[in-house]
C-alpha cells in the first residue's frame, strides 16, 4: 500500500512538472476568421506567421492600426484543457487512471495600435482520487492557481526594431519555446532542471520587463530585466537579466521555415542570507550576499518541407556559495534536447515527433541527471475554419542516474481549445 | 466545479453570444469602405455597398451599362471599358497586361470589375478612392483610352439618344463627366459574381456544394496556406496593398505600385490584394500577369513569395505545401469560388449597333 501510495506521489509530483502549457490562443482565430494552422504549424507550436505575428504584440504583421481592437471583437476569451489517460510505470509499480493534465483560460488581443495583452489563468485541480478528495487530503493538486502570464506590449516603439513587453511572460531568453512544444508530459528536462539554492527555473514564467526587436535581414533579440524568481515575490534587491540573439538564414522565421541559430545568456543573483531580513508588503524579501549564477546556451531550428528539427544545448553554473551539496564547488551542469517534428497529411493534421532530453549534474549530484527518450503523435480533428482537437499519444522512457530508477509513461490525452 | 468560477464563465458566455449577435446584424448598404477594419472570415458576399449621393435605378445601369460597352468613349472609336474588361474574360482581358488605342501596351494588368464594388479603393495602386473617379480614369489616360473628358462630353452631347437618355436619369443637360462616372459607377456595382460552390458550402448546402478536394483546399485557404492572411472577407480581398516581391522582369519598367501614390516606402511595389472569387477566369496573375497559371500563383506563395526584396511585405513566409496540398488549393480557387450566377451579372455585351444613337 505504502509502495502504491508513494508511486501516487510520484506522479503527481511528474504531472506538477508538466509544461505551462498555454500558448495556442483560438481567442484570435475566432478575432480573424483564421484556421488555427494559420499561426500555428499545428497548435501549439507556432509557425513563421504565428511567430511574427506573436513578436508584432498579437497584430498582423504590416496591418498594425487595421485590425480590430479588443473593444470591436467578442470578448478575447480562450480556454485549453487537456483531458486524459495516464499509465506510469516504475521499476516496481503500475498505475493508470484517467485525469485532466491541464486546464488555461486565456484571454489577449489588442487594445490599440501597437499596444496589446496577453493573459493566462491556470486554475487548481485537484487531482481525483478514490477518497474524492486527492492524496494528502487534497494538498497535492495536479495544477496549481497561477497568473501564468499577465502582461502588456508595446509594439513597433521604434519600428519593428524596439518592442517592449512588460508583466509576467515567457522570456524570450529560450530560443525553443517550451510552452509552444507538442510534448505535454515530456518537458524540456533541461529548461526544469532546479539547482539546490537557487530558485531561479529556466522553465517558468517570469517578472520584468523585456525588448524585442527584429530585422529585415532574420537578425532577432532579446533583452530582458526580471526578478528571476520565477513569478514569485522576490527575495533579493538585485533584479537578473538576459540576452539572447538569433539569426535566420533563408526566407521564414526559423519556425517552420529557413534555418535560425541562436543563443542565449541569463545572469542573476540569488541570496545566502535571509538574517534580518525586511518583508514587504508585496511578499519580497531583501536578501542578502547575492550569489551569481548563469544559464548560456545555444540552439538551431533546422528546416526542411514540415520537417523541424531542434537541437538545444546549455550550460548553467551557480556560485559554490549557492551548493550545500557541496560547498567549496560551483554547481555546474549541463544538458539539451534534441528534437524531430514532422507534420503530414493536408493542412498538417497529423504530427509525428521524437525527443531526446539530457541532463547531467554535477559528479556530486549525479543522482539529478536524467535521459529520456520521447515519441509522439497528435492526430487533429477539424474543418476549415479551425482544427482544434488533438487525440495526443505520448511515450516517455525516463532513467534517472539516481538508483537507475527508471519510469516509463504513456498518455492519452484529448487536447481541445476554443 | 467552483460556483464563482461557473457564474463567471456563464456571464462570459452570454456576454459572447450577445456581441455575436450585435455583430451579425446586416450591415448598412450605403458604406463604401467596408475594409477599413479586417480581417473579417470569408463567406457570402453582402449587399453590394452603395453611395448616398449615386443610388442604383434601372435607368441609371442600363446607360452605364451602355456607357461601358461603348468605344465611342475612346480617342478612335476603337476601346470601351469592356476591351480590357471583358465579361467573357472575367472582367479582365488576355493580359499579360493590357492593350489601349494605337496597340499601346499598358504596365499593369487589367483589375476585374466583378465585385470591385466591395473595394475601399480602386486600381491596382489605389488611386481612386470610389467606383465613380475609376470609372473615368482610363478614359482620358493615354495608353488606355486616349482621349480627353472634354472631346468624350462632345461626343456624347451629340448622340442624341444619349442625352436623352442623360436627361431621364439625371434630370438635366448637357451631359458631364460626374454624370458619366455615376451611371458607369452604377452598373459596375451589378457586376457581382456570387452564388460559387464555396457560397453554398459555408451555407450549409452539402449537396452539390464543395468535393472533398475542395473542402481540403478552402481548409489550407484559410490555414497552412495563409491565403486569408489578405484575401480575407466575403470578396477575398483585405482591399490593402502588399509587396510579394513580384517585381517587374524587364524590358518592363520598374513599377513603384502603391508608392507611388503614397510615398510611404513601406508601400514600395505593393499592390491591391485581388479577389479569388472567379480567379481560374482570369489568367495570367498579378499585377503585372507574370504568372501564367494558379499553379505558378501558388508555387510562388509557397516559396515565400518572388523576388528577393527588402520590402517584401512581413506577411510573405515560405508555406511548406505538399503536392496534394497544393492541388486541392488549386481545386477550390478553381471550381470552389467560380461564380454560378452569370445571369445576375447581365454579362451579355451591347452589340455597338443597338447603342444610342
Amino acid at each position: 500500500m505504502k509502495k502504491i501510495y508513494a508511486l501516487s506521489i510520484l506522479l503527481i509530483a511528474l504531472i506538477m512538472a508538466l509544461p505551462e502549457i498555454a500558448n495556442a490562443i483560438p481567442a484570435f482565430s475566432r478575432k480573424h476568421g483564421f484556421n488555427c494552422n494559420m499561426c500555428h504549424t499545428a497548435y501549439p507550436k507556432l509557425n513563421d506567421f504565428g511567430q511574427r505575428f506573436r513578436d508584432n504584440g498579437y497584430q498582423i504583421p504590416g496591418q498594425e492600426g487595421k485590425e480590430k481592437s479588443i473593444f470591436a471583437t467578442p470578448p478575447p476569451l480562450a480556454l485549453r484543457v487537456l483531458p486524459g489517460h495516464t499509465v506510469y510505470r516504475s521499476q516496481c509499480c503500475t498505475t493508470a487512471g484517467f485525469n485532466i493534465y491541464g486546464l488555461d483560460l486565456l484571454a489577449a488581443g489588442v487594445f490599440h495600435e501597437n499596444v496589446s495583452f496577453l493573459f493566462i489563468y491556470t486554475p487548481r485541480i485537484d487531482t481525483p482520487a478514490a477518497d474524492f478528495t486527492g492524496p494528502d487530503n487534497g494538498n497535492n493538486p495536479s495544477q496549481l492557481a497561477v497568473i501564468e502570464s499577465a502582461n502588456v506590449v508595446f509594439s513597433n516603439i521604434v519600428q519593428n526594431k524596439f518592442n517592449l513587453r512588460i508583466g509576467r511572460f515567457e522570456p524570450s531568453y529560450l530560443p525553443i519555446s517550451g510552452k509552444r512544444s507538442y510534448y505535454i508530459f515530456s518537458p524540456y528536462d533541461v529548461y526544469d532542471f532546479s539547482t539546490p539554492l537557487n530558485s531561479f527555473v529556466l522553465s517558468e514564467n517570469q517578472l520584468g520587463m523585456e525588448a524585442t526587436g527584429h530585422f529585415k535581414g532574420g537578425f532577432k533579440y532579446g533583452f530582458g530585466i526580471i526578478n528571476g524568481n520565477n513569478g514569485e515575490p522576490d527575495n533579493n534587491t538585485f533584479k537578473d537579466f538576459y540576452f539572447n540573439v538569433s539569426k535566420t538564414f533563408g526566407r521564414g522565421d526559423g519556425q517552420s521555415a529557413g534555418q535560425r541559430l541562436g543563443a542565449f545568456l541569463v545572469y542573476g543573483w540569488q541570496p545566502t542570507d535571509f538574517t534580518d531580513a525586511f518583508l514587504s508588503p508585496f511578499g519580497e524579501t531583501n536578501g542578502k550576499d547575492n550569489k551569481p549564477y548563469y544559464r548560456l546556451g545555444a540552439a538551431a531550428s533546422l528546416n526542411w518541407y514540415t520537417l523541424n528539427i531542434l537541437v538545444l544545448y546549455m550550460r548553467g553554473a551557480d556560485d559554490k556559495a549557492l551548493n550545500p551539496v557541496k560547498p567549496t564547488e560551483d554547481y555546474t551542469f549541463d544538458g539539451g534536447f534534441a528534437e524531430v517534428d514532422w507534420a503530414v497529411l493536408h493542412n498538417n493534421r497529423l504530427v509525428l515527433s521524437l525527443l531526446y532530453n539530457w541532463v547531467n549534474a554535477p559528479a556530486f549530484d549525479s543522482q539529478k541527471g536524467s535521459k529520456a527518450f520521447s515519441v509522439l503523435g497528435r492526430y487533429y480533428v477539424g474543418n476549415w475554419e479551425a482544427v482544434n482537437v488533438a487525440l495526443h499519444l505520448e511515450y516517455t522512457r525516463k532513467k534517472y542516474n539516481n538508483c537507475q530508477l527508471k519510469e516509463d509513461l504513456f498518455a492519452t490525452v484529448l487536447d481541445f481549445a476554443f | 466545479m467552483n460556483k464563482r468560477v461557473f457564474l463567471l464563465l456563464l456571464i462570459l458566455c452570454l456576454s459572447t453570444s450577445i456581441v455575436l449577435v450585435k455583430d451579425n446584424i446586416p450591415k448598412s448598404t450605403t458604406l463604401i469602405n467596408v475594409h477599413i477594419i479586417g480581417p473579417n472570415k470569408i463567406g457570402p458576399l453582402p449587399a453590394v455597398p452603395v453611395p448616398v449621393d449615386n443610388p442604383q435605378t434601372a435607368q441609371k445601369i442600363l446607360l452605364g451599362k451602355q456607357l461601358y460597352f461603348d468605344t465611342r468613349l475612346s480617342i478612335d472609336n476603337s476601346e470601351s471599358c469592356a476591351s480590357c474588361h471583358d465579361p467573357a474574360m472575367g472582367w479582365s482581358d488576355k493580359g499579360p497586361t493590357s492593350k489601349g488605342v494605337k496597340s499601346q501596351v499598358g504596365p499593369r494588368r487589367a483589375p476585374p470589375v466583378s465585385n470591385a464594388a466591395y473595394f475601399p479603393l480602386q486600381f491596382w495602386d489605389g488611386r481612386a478612392e470610389t467606383l465613380e473617379d475609376q470609372a473615368i480614369g482610363p478614359i482620358a489616360n493615354p495608353k488606355e483610352m486616349g482621349n480627353t473628358h472634354e472631346n468624350m462630353l462632345k461626343t456624347l452631347n451629340s448622340v442624341p439618344g444619349y442625352v436623352e437618355e442623360f436627361k431621364l436619369v439625371f434630370g438635366k443637360t448637357p451631359i458631364t463627366v460626374s454624370q458619366v462616372a455615376l451611371a458607369i459607377a452604377a452598373f459596375e456595382r451589378t457586376v457581382v459574381t456570387t452564388d460559387s460552390l464555396f457560397d453554398r458550402y459555408v451555407k450549409g448546402d452539402t449537396q452539390g456544394s464543395l468535393s472533398p478536394l475542395e473542402q481540403k483546399g478552402l481548409e489550407i485557404f484559410n490555414g497552412k496556406g495563409h491565403c486569408t492572411a489578405c484575401h480575407w472577407g466575403a470578396n477575398f480581398s483585405d482591399g490593402r496593398f502588399h509587396n510579394i516581391g513580384e517585381k517587374n522582369k524587364p524590358p518592363m519598367e520598374e513599377d513603384e505600385g502603391r508608392y507611388k501614390v503614397t510615398k510611404d516606402k513601406n508601400d514600395m511595389r505593393a499592390f491591391k490584394t485581388p479577389t479569388v472569387r472567379d480567379a481560374s477566369l482570369r489568367a495570367p496573375y498579378m499585377h503585372n500577369g507574370q504568372q501564367k497559371t494558379l499553379q505558378d500563383v501558388v508555387d510562388l506563395y509557397n516559396e515565400g513569395g518572388g523576388h528577393d526584396d527588402s520590402d517584401m511585405d512581413p506577411l510573405m513566409v515560405p508555406l511548406g505545401l505538399s503536392n496534394g496540398e497544393i492541388e486541392a488549393l488549386i481545386a477550390f480557387m478553381k471550381v470552389g469560388l467560380k461564380s454560378l450566377n452569370e445571369e445576375a451579372a447581365d454579362v451579355k455585351p451591347i452589340p455597338q449597333s443597338e447603342l444610342p444613337k
